[in-house]
């Protein structure tokens, strides 16, 4: 007990005796912390925006008039029996002249003509499914000879294209933010490393000295990790509020811009900032007391 | 205390060219001895030192200290050997962070002894040396006497059976280096076996000690009460 409390008393002068490079580790580790969170948040901000997206891709199925009440049955329950597929709903024509007229009831004029005719619109049914990239597993029930005389138009058939463009390009954007986060963090370690190296190359002569009156290497290197651990903890504190005065000024603008998303992510922060104060603390001690561990180890032992 | 088997200590330079440190050499030092080594720079003074002190690990020969072989002796065993046997080192080898009080404090300290008892002690030797008043100075704002002082105080704060000090009065000039002298002797009355080298002539003759000279790592002469010769 004694000697853990003069290795934390030792690594917290130490921390103090060294001045501009605990500054100096300080600051790339508060760089690499923040960019950590950001591309967080980018990530928060990126999945909401394809979920959305995901949420509006849905395929209707429109039945000719004279479709049989039997048959859309068929084809509803064969659909509900794939287990890529989320819901299904069957819209009537009933149904769906009313909701044509929710959507346009500030045009008198048009839902006035519709009156006069007999509801031009046709029966359907409304099937999500839970990958949208999987759409294509439905193709061979719409082209079933059964179905095809009853089916007017599938809505995805058109919409594909646009709808494969757009995944693709969630994707895309998804694995670029994956990878941009990971080289920013193998960076971030690198850098701490050599900084840490860099601290104690200088401090070589001071730990052959400790070695030479008898010191164990455990008790060289403590100090050096409980540095190390210093620095995760102060940086996540200065990393924690640079992005909290941040992410206050900027969200009322992303809110404003982006209406769901901007919400989503002050939500988001609200939620988890407990867990993000952790998730930083746990980053910058591990960065801290690893990469101080990897520096001082070859130079504590003893031959 | 001490004893030296048939050791040898053979460095290779660059292009092959071989330096033999130790060249099988026989020692014996009893305990409470003031023994002296002298000899030329490469005579095999240092690594004789660095030999016991196991900072050096001999290519053959056995060495023996306080009854313990050097040849059972484990990696993590070394640090409590050092802590039994003070060394002085010529460039001092002092914290440079730490004031003299830290400095001696933390060979203790890395024994584990407890804070009260470091407070006790630390000023004890360090009266004994001559610097209670420089305790909290760093060893940049101490003299090359002062900082002699410390890195005797400090090797010596274990109460160690053996003190090794390597050229302590190399850097000093003759009345400081007369008062580290003084310490040495001091401690040895106590009771503490003392090995030193040193290059100065009119200490050797003066001290009437036991000389061991040294010449290309070999032992070329050890005499009782010996003096200074070419």
């Amino acid at each position: 007990m004694t000697k853990f409390i003069r290795i934390l008393k030792s690594g917290f002068s130490n921390f103090v005796r060294n001045g501009w490079l605990s500054v100096a580790s300080i600051t790339i580790m508060v760089l690499t912390l923040i960019t950590m969170s950001m591309f967080l948040v980018v990530n928060v901000v990126l999945n909401t925006g394809i979920k959305s997206i995901q949420d509006k891709i849905d395929i209707s199925v429109y039945f000719n008039d004279d479709a049989k009440q039997g048959d859309i049955i068929a084809l509803q329950e064969d659909l509900a029996d794939l287990e890529e597929v989320k819901t299904i709903k069957f819209v009537s024509k009933d149904e769906a002249l009313k909701r044509y007229e929710e959507q346009n009831k500030d045009n008198p004029k048009l839902l006035e003509s519709l009156k006069d005719t007999e509801n031009p619109l046709p029966p359907s049914l409304e099937i999500k499914v839970y990958d949208p990239s999987k759409l294509d597993v439905l193709t061979p029930i719409f082209d079933n000879e059964k179905y095809k005389l009853i089916i007017h138009k599938v809505s995805y058939k058109e919409n594909k294209t646009i709808i494969d463009k757009l995944f693709q390009a969630t994707q895309f954007t998804k694995q670029v933010g994956v990878i941009a986060t990971l080289a920013f963090t193998v960076t971030a370690l690198v850098i701490i490393f050599n900084t840490v190296k860099m601290a104690i190359f200088t401090r070589k002569e001071e730990i052959d000295i400790m070695k030479l009156v008898g010191a164990t290497p455990s008790f060289i290197k403590g100090p050096f990790l409980i540095e190390g651990a210093i620095y995760g903890v102060i940086s996540t504190l200065i990393s924690i509020m640079i992005i909290g005065t941040i992410l206050y000024f900027l969200a009322p603008t992303l809110v404003h811009y982006f209406g769901g998303v901007g919400d989503d992510l002050s939500g988001f922060i609200r939620s988890n900032i407990v867990w993000l104060v952790f998730a930083q603390l746990f980053v910058g001690i591990f960065i801290g007391t690893v990469s101080s561990w990897l520096a001082v180890r070859k130079y504590v032992k003893i031959s | 205390m001490i004893y030296f088997d048939h050791v040898t200590k053979i460095y290779e330079q660059n292009e092959g060219e071989k330096i033999e440190a130790l060249n099988d050499v026989t020692l014996h030092i009893k305990p409470k001895e003031f023994v002296i080594i002298v000899g030329h720079s490469g005579a095999g003074k240092s690594t004789l030192i660095k030999t016991i002190n196991r900072e050096i690990k001999p290519d053959s020969g056995d060495v023996y200290v306080g009854g313990i072989n050097y040849k059972d002796l484990k990696k993590r065993d070394i640090p409590y050997l050092r802590r039994k046997i003070g060394v002085v080192f010529q460039d001092y080898k002092l914290l440079p962070k730490k004031t003299v009080f830290e400095n001696v404090s933390y060979a203790l300290e890395v024994s584990g002894i407890k804070a009260k008892d470091i407070k006790e002690r630390v000023p004890k030797i360090l009266e004994l040396v001559g610097l209670s008043k420089k305790s909290n100075s760093k060893p940049k704002e101490l003299s090359g006497g002062e900082r002699q002082r410390a890195a005797i105080a400090r090797a010596l704060v274990h109460q160690p059976r053996i003190l090794i000090a390597d050229e302590p009065t190399g850097n000093l000039d003759p009345k400081n280096a007369w008062g580290i002298i003084e310490i040495l002797l001091k401690i040895n009355q106590l009771g503490t076996t003392v090995l030193m080298t040193t290059h100065n002539q009119e200490i050797v003759n003066k001290l009437k000690k036991r000389v061991i000279v040294m010449k290309k790592g070999k032992i070329s002469r050890d005499q009782e009460m010996g003096r200074y010769e070419e």
